[in-house]
Protein backbone atom coordinates (compact mmCIF):
# COMPACT_ATOMS: atom_id res chain seq x y z
CA UNK A 1 0.00 0.00 0.00
CA UNK A 2 2.66 2.62 1.21
CA UNK A 3 4.72 2.09 -1.93
CA UNK A 4 2.00 2.93 -4.22
CA UNK A 5 3.57 6.23 -5.52
CA UNK A 6 -0.14 7.60 -6.04
CA UNK A 7 -1.23 6.78 -2.34
CA UNK A 8 0.23 10.11 -1.10
CA UNK A 9 -2.24 12.01 -2.79
CA UNK A 10 -5.26 10.39 -1.18
CA UNK A 11 -7.44 12.76 0.58
CA UNK A 12 -9.41 11.05 3.38
CA UNK A 13 -11.55 12.74 6.36
CA UNK A 14 -10.34 13.46 9.51
CA UNK A 15 -12.88 13.90 11.96
CA UNK A 16 -16.25 13.55 12.13
CA UNK A 17 -18.51 13.71 9.03
CA UNK A 18 -19.80 17.40 8.36
CA UNK A 19 -23.06 17.64 5.67
CA UNK A 20 -24.37 20.78 5.05
CA UNK A 21 -27.30 20.85 3.04
CA UNK A 22 -25.86 17.92 0.66
CA UNK A 23 -22.45 19.08 0.57
CA UNK A 24 -19.61 17.52 2.14
CA UNK A 25 -17.62 19.43 4.58
CA UNK A 26 -16.17 17.28 6.71
CA UNK A 27 -12.31 18.22 7.91
CA UNK A 28 -9.80 16.31 5.58
CA UNK A 29 -5.64 15.74 5.66
CA UNK A 30 -6.07 18.69 2.83
CA UNK A 31 -7.89 21.17 5.07
CA UNK A 32 -5.62 19.99 8.18
CA UNK A 33 -2.33 21.01 5.64
CA UNK A 34 -3.89 24.47 4.83
CA UNK A 35 -4.46 25.22 8.20
CA UNK A 36 -1.06 24.06 9.18
CA UNK A 37 0.49 26.32 6.54
CA UNK A 38 -1.82 29.33 7.55
CA UNK A 39 -0.48 29.03 10.67
CA UNK A 40 3.36 29.20 9.97
CA UNK A 41 2.72 32.03 8.05
CA UNK A 42 0.69 33.65 11.07
CA UNK A 43 4.03 32.67 13.42
CA UNK A 44 6.62 33.52 11.20
CA UNK A 45 5.08 37.20 10.25
CA UNK A 46 4.09 37.86 13.74
CA UNK A 47 7.31 36.80 15.55
CA UNK A 48 9.65 38.50 12.75
CA UNK A 49 7.73 42.13 13.24
CA UNK A 50 7.34 42.03 16.51
CA UNK A 51 10.38 44.27 17.48
CA UNK A 52 10.46 46.35 14.99
CA UNK A 53 14.64 47.54 14.66
CA UNK A 54 16.25 50.17 12.30
CA UNK A 55 18.93 47.41 11.62
CA UNK A 56 16.50 43.93 11.64
CA UNK A 57 17.24 41.17 13.48
CA UNK A 58 17.74 37.99 11.11
CA UNK A 59 13.87 36.75 11.29
CA UNK A 60 13.05 40.49 10.48
CA UNK A 61 15.24 40.53 7.71
CA UNK A 62 13.40 37.78 6.11
CA UNK A 63 10.01 39.42 6.51
CA UNK A 64 11.68 41.97 4.94
CA UNK A 65 12.89 40.62 2.19
CA UNK A 66 9.80 38.79 1.30
CA UNK A 67 7.82 42.31 1.60
CA UNK A 68 10.48 43.87 -0.98
CA UNK A 69 10.46 40.94 -3.05
CA UNK A 70 7.04 40.94 -3.43
CA UNK A 71 6.52 44.68 -3.69
CA UNK A 72 9.09 44.88 -6.36
CA UNK A 73 7.68 42.15 -8.68
CA UNK A 74 4.54 44.32 -8.79
CA UNK A 75 5.89 46.99 -9.17
CA UNK A 76 7.81 45.82 -12.01
CA UNK A 77 5.23 43.94 -14.10
CA UNK A 78 1.66 45.82 -13.13
CA UNK A 79 3.19 49.45 -12.08
CA UNK A 80 2.31 51.61 -9.51
CA UNK A 81 -1.46 51.55 -10.41
CA UNK A 82 -1.39 47.63 -8.70
CA UNK A 83 -0.01 49.13 -5.45
CA UNK A 84 -3.44 48.52 -3.54
CA UNK A 85 -3.55 44.70 -4.45
CA UNK A 86 -0.21 44.05 -2.29
CA UNK A 87 -1.85 42.12 0.68
CA UNK A 88 -3.98 39.80 -2.27
CA UNK A 89 -0.67 39.13 -4.05
CA UNK A 90 1.68 38.92 -1.17
CA UNK A 91 -1.03 36.19 0.82
CA UNK A 92 -1.36 34.56 -2.49
CA UNK A 93 2.16 34.28 -3.34
CA UNK A 94 2.90 33.10 0.89
CA UNK A 95 0.45 30.86 1.12
CA UNK A 96 1.31 28.62 -2.15
CA UNK A 97 4.68 28.60 -0.99
CA UNK A 98 4.46 27.42 2.38
CA UNK A 99 1.57 24.66 0.77
CA UNK A 100 4.88 23.65 -1.33
CA UNK A 101 7.45 23.22 1.06
CA UNK A 102 4.98 22.11 4.18
CA UNK A 103 4.71 19.20 1.49
CA UNK A 104 8.46 18.93 0.97
CA UNK A 105 8.17 17.59 4.33
CA UNK A 106 8.47 13.58 4.76
CA UNK A 107 4.90 12.19 5.62
CA UNK A 108 3.21 15.37 5.31
CA UNK A 109 0.35 16.33 2.44
CA UNK A 110 0.80 18.55 -0.83
CA UNK A 111 -1.86 20.62 -0.74
CA UNK A 112 -1.36 22.14 -4.63
CA UNK A 113 -0.80 18.74 -5.77
CA UNK A 114 -4.71 18.76 -6.42
CA UNK A 115 -6.25 20.67 -9.18
CA UNK A 116 -9.29 21.27 -7.35
CA UNK A 117 -7.35 23.41 -5.01
CA UNK A 118 -5.11 25.53 -7.81
CA UNK A 119 -8.22 25.75 -10.19
CA UNK A 120 -10.09 27.07 -7.31
CA UNK A 121 -7.29 29.70 -7.05
CA UNK A 122 -6.82 30.31 -11.03
CA UNK A 123 -10.75 30.68 -11.02
CA UNK A 124 -11.12 33.19 -7.98
CA UNK A 125 -8.42 35.38 -9.81
CA UNK A 126 -10.19 34.98 -13.15
CA UNK A 127 -12.94 36.48 -12.02
CA UNK A 128 -11.77 39.35 -9.63
CA UNK A 129 -9.70 40.37 -12.74
CA UNK A 130 -12.59 40.84 -14.51
CA UNK A 131 -14.99 42.03 -12.48
CA UNK A 132 -11.83 44.73 -11.95
CA UNK A 133 -11.12 45.24 -15.56
CA UNK A 134 -15.11 46.03 -16.03
CA UNK A 135 -15.45 48.03 -12.99
CA UNK A 136 -12.71 50.03 -14.36
CA UNK A 137 -12.88 50.53 -17.93
CA UNK A 138 -16.95 49.50 -18.46
CA UNK A 139 -17.38 47.71 -21.52
CA UNK A 140 -14.25 48.82 -23.61
CA UNK A 141 -13.05 46.03 -21.63
CA UNK A 142 -13.87 43.67 -24.20
CA UNK A 143 -11.48 45.54 -26.53
CA UNK A 144 -8.63 43.08 -25.49
CA UNK A 145 -10.85 40.74 -27.56
CA UNK A 146 -9.94 42.93 -30.69
CA UNK A 147 -6.62 43.84 -31.11
CA UNK A 148 -5.84 47.28 -33.15
CA UNK A 149 -4.56 47.19 -36.61
CA UNK A 150 -6.41 44.09 -38.05
CA UNK A 151 -8.12 43.96 -41.35
CA UNK A 152 -11.66 43.81 -40.58
CA UNK A 153 -12.06 40.41 -43.04
CA UNK A 154 -9.88 38.90 -40.23
CA UNK A 155 -11.63 40.45 -37.19
CA UNK A 156 -14.01 37.45 -36.35
CA UNK A 157 -11.37 35.06 -36.24
CA UNK A 158 -8.83 37.00 -34.81
CA UNK A 159 -11.40 37.57 -32.07
CA UNK A 160 -12.57 33.81 -31.84
CA UNK A 161 -8.54 33.11 -30.92
CA UNK A 162 -8.67 35.93 -28.12
CA UNK A 163 -11.38 34.98 -26.14
CA UNK A 164 -10.10 31.27 -26.33
CA UNK A 165 -6.63 32.38 -25.82
CA UNK A 166 -8.12 34.35 -22.51
CA UNK A 167 -9.89 31.99 -21.41
CA UNK A 168 -6.91 29.38 -21.05
CA UNK A 169 -5.84 31.41 -18.84
CA UNK A 170 -6.71 29.94 -15.83
CA UNK A 171 -6.16 26.99 -16.94
CA UNK A 172 -3.00 26.80 -17.88
CA UNK A 173 -1.95 28.79 -14.64
CA UNK A 174 -4.12 25.84 -12.05
CA UNK A 175 -2.73 23.02 -14.65
CA UNK A 176 0.83 24.26 -14.41
CA UNK A 177 1.23 24.44 -10.38
CA UNK A 178 -0.79 21.32 -9.66
CA UNK A 179 0.95 19.46 -12.41
CA UNK A 180 4.45 20.01 -11.28
CA UNK A 181 3.79 19.33 -7.59
CA UNK A 182 2.26 15.76 -8.50
CA UNK A 183 4.48 14.94 -11.12
CA UNK A 184 7.82 16.11 -8.52
CA UNK A 185 6.31 13.96 -5.36
CA UNK A 186 5.34 10.69 -7.66
CA UNK A 187 8.74 11.21 -9.21
CA UNK A 188 9.91 11.22 -5.39
CA UNK A 189 7.79 8.41 -4.47
CA UNK A 190 9.11 6.31 -7.01
CA UNK A 191 12.74 6.67 -6.99
CA UNK A 192 12.43 6.77 -3.02
CA UNK A 193 10.52 3.17 -3.68
CA UNK A 194 13.57 2.08 -6.27
CA UNK A 195 15.65 2.10 -2.88
CA UNK A 196 13.95 -0.26 -1.15
CA UNK A 197 13.54 -2.83 -3.63
CA UNK A 198 17.40 -2.48 -4.84
CA UNK A 199 18.15 -3.14 -1.29
CA UNK A 200 21.57 -3.06 0.25
CA UNK A 201 23.36 -3.22 -2.99
CA UNK A 202 21.45 -1.52 -5.87
CA UNK A 203 19.92 0.86 -3.81
CA UNK A 204 22.39 3.69 -3.86
CA UNK A 205 22.70 5.02 -6.72
CA UNK A 206 18.30 5.80 -6.66
CA UNK A 207 19.26 7.19 -3.45
CA UNK A 208 21.46 9.90 -4.85
CA UNK A 209 18.86 10.43 -7.54
CA UNK A 210 16.34 11.00 -4.38
CA UNK A 211 18.90 13.51 -2.55
CA UNK A 212 19.20 15.24 -6.08
CA UNK A 213 15.67 15.39 -6.71
CA UNK A 214 14.77 16.80 -3.37
CA UNK A 215 16.63 19.87 -4.15
CA UNK A 216 15.36 20.47 -7.20
CA UNK A 217 11.71 19.96 -5.50
CA UNK A 218 12.48 22.64 -3.37
CA UNK A 219 13.16 24.87 -6.46
CA UNK A 220 10.52 23.97 -7.77
CA UNK A 221 8.36 24.67 -5.25
CA UNK A 222 9.95 28.41 -4.48
CA UNK A 223 9.27 28.99 -8.56
CA UNK A 224 5.95 28.00 -9.00
CA UNK A 225 4.46 29.96 -6.18
CA UNK A 226 6.97 32.57 -7.87
CA UNK A 227 5.15 32.12 -11.77
CA UNK A 228 1.82 32.26 -9.89
CA UNK A 229 2.07 35.16 -8.21
CA UNK A 230 3.73 37.11 -11.33
CA UNK A 231 1.40 35.83 -13.87
CA UNK A 232 -1.29 36.73 -11.62
CA UNK A 233 0.41 40.17 -11.71
CA UNK A 234 0.58 40.03 -15.77
CA UNK A 235 -3.39 39.78 -15.67
CA UNK A 236 -3.80 42.41 -12.80
CA UNK A 237 -1.93 44.76 -15.05
CA UNK A 238 -3.88 43.35 -18.11
CA UNK A 239 -6.80 44.55 -16.56
CA UNK A 240 -6.20 48.25 -14.89
CA UNK A 241 -4.03 49.00 -18.40
CA UNK A 242 -5.53 48.50 -20.75
CA UNK A 243 -3.36 48.77 -23.91
CA UNK A 244 -4.52 46.71 -26.87
CA UNK B 1 23.75 57.49 16.55
CA UNK B 2 27.54 56.03 16.63
CA UNK B 3 25.86 52.72 16.51
CA UNK B 4 24.16 53.41 13.56
CA UNK B 5 27.26 55.35 12.09
CA UNK B 6 28.99 51.94 12.57
CA UNK B 7 26.80 49.87 11.15
CA UNK B 8 26.48 51.90 8.22
CA UNK B 9 30.88 51.77 7.10
CA UNK B 10 30.25 47.70 7.86
CA UNK B 11 27.20 47.57 5.27
CA UNK B 12 29.48 49.48 2.87
CA UNK B 13 32.33 46.75 3.41
CA UNK B 14 30.01 43.91 2.96
CA UNK B 15 28.15 45.32 0.23
CA UNK B 16 31.84 46.12 -1.47
CA UNK B 17 32.64 42.70 -1.21
CA UNK B 18 29.39 40.97 -2.59
CA UNK B 19 30.01 39.97 -6.74
CA UNK B 20 26.84 42.02 -7.70
CA UNK B 21 27.40 40.13 -11.26
CA UNK B 22 27.25 36.55 -9.90
CA UNK B 23 24.34 37.39 -8.02
CA UNK B 24 22.40 38.66 -10.64
CA UNK B 25 23.03 36.23 -12.82
CA UNK B 26 21.57 33.75 -10.13
CA UNK B 27 18.33 35.38 -9.80
CA UNK B 28 18.15 35.48 -13.56
CA UNK B 29 18.79 32.68 -14.41
CA UNK B 30 15.46 31.23 -11.95
CA UNK B 31 13.14 33.90 -13.90
CA UNK B 32 14.62 32.25 -17.08
CA UNK B 33 13.72 28.71 -16.11
CA UNK B 34 10.18 30.30 -14.17
CA UNK B 35 9.62 31.32 -18.17
CA UNK B 36 10.39 28.06 -19.12
CA UNK B 37 7.63 26.24 -16.83
CA UNK B 38 5.49 29.22 -18.30
CA UNK B 39 5.59 27.83 -21.93
CA UNK B 40 4.74 24.62 -22.31
CA UNK B 41 1.53 25.02 -20.30
CA UNK B 42 0.23 27.97 -22.42
CA UNK B 43 0.23 25.75 -25.47
CA UNK B 44 -1.07 23.14 -24.37
CA UNK B 45 -4.18 25.26 -22.09
CA UNK B 46 -5.42 27.24 -25.11
CA UNK B 47 -6.07 23.95 -27.22
CA UNK B 48 -8.12 22.12 -24.25
CA UNK B 49 -10.17 25.13 -23.97
CA UNK B 50 -10.43 25.20 -27.56
CA UNK B 51 -11.96 21.87 -28.02
CA UNK B 52 -13.86 22.04 -24.76
CA UNK B 53 -15.94 25.11 -26.21
CA UNK B 54 -16.30 23.16 -29.47
CA UNK B 55 -17.55 20.21 -28.02
CA UNK B 56 -19.96 22.22 -25.70
CA UNK B 57 -21.13 23.77 -29.16
CA UNK B 58 -21.52 20.83 -30.89
CA UNK B 59 -24.21 19.23 -28.47
CA UNK B 60 -25.91 22.65 -28.03
CA UNK B 61 -26.26 22.85 -32.16
CA UNK B 62 -26.31 19.04 -32.73
CA UNK B 63 -23.58 19.46 -35.11
CA UNK B 64 -20.98 16.66 -33.93
CA UNK B 65 -18.27 16.39 -35.83
CA UNK B 66 -17.53 19.78 -37.30
CA UNK B 67 -17.49 22.62 -34.58
CA UNK B 68 -15.45 20.30 -32.50
CA UNK B 69 -12.52 20.33 -34.96
CA UNK B 70 -13.22 24.04 -36.03
CA UNK B 71 -12.35 24.79 -32.26
CA UNK B 72 -9.36 22.71 -31.89
CA UNK B 73 -7.42 24.13 -34.77
CA UNK B 74 -9.04 27.27 -33.20
CA UNK B 75 -7.84 26.79 -29.81
CA UNK B 76 -3.96 25.44 -31.48
CA UNK B 77 -3.84 28.64 -33.10
CA UNK B 78 -4.12 30.74 -29.80
CA UNK B 79 -1.97 28.27 -28.02
CA UNK B 80 0.90 29.85 -30.47
CA UNK B 81 -0.21 32.99 -30.02
CA UNK B 82 -0.02 32.91 -26.65
CA UNK B 83 3.28 31.58 -26.69
CA UNK B 84 4.29 34.24 -28.64
CA UNK B 85 2.36 37.13 -26.88
CA UNK B 86 4.98 35.34 -23.79
CA UNK B 87 7.87 36.03 -26.03
CA UNK B 88 7.47 39.00 -27.07
CA UNK B 89 6.92 40.19 -23.11
CA UNK B 90 10.27 38.22 -21.94
CA UNK B 91 11.96 40.40 -24.42
CA UNK B 92 10.40 43.49 -23.43
CA UNK B 93 12.74 43.03 -20.29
Amino acid sequence: MATNPMHQFHVYRIGPEINVVGVDLSFTNASLFMLISAILILILLLFSTKEKKLIPSKIQLISEMLYNFIAKMISDTAGKKAKPYFPFIFSLFIFILFCNMVGMLPYSFTVTSHIIVTLTFAIFIFIGVNILGFVIHGFKYLKIFVPSGVPVILLPMITIIEIISYLSRPLSLSVRLFANMMAGHTMLKVFGGFVISLGLIGGWLPLGFSVALTGLEILIAFLQAYVFAILTCIYLNDALNLHH
Amino acid sequence: MTDLEDFKTRLKIAKSKLDKNNLKKTSERSIFLGNAFKLGTELVAAVVVGTIIGFILDSWFDTKPILILIFFLFGAIAGIVNVIKAAKRMQKK
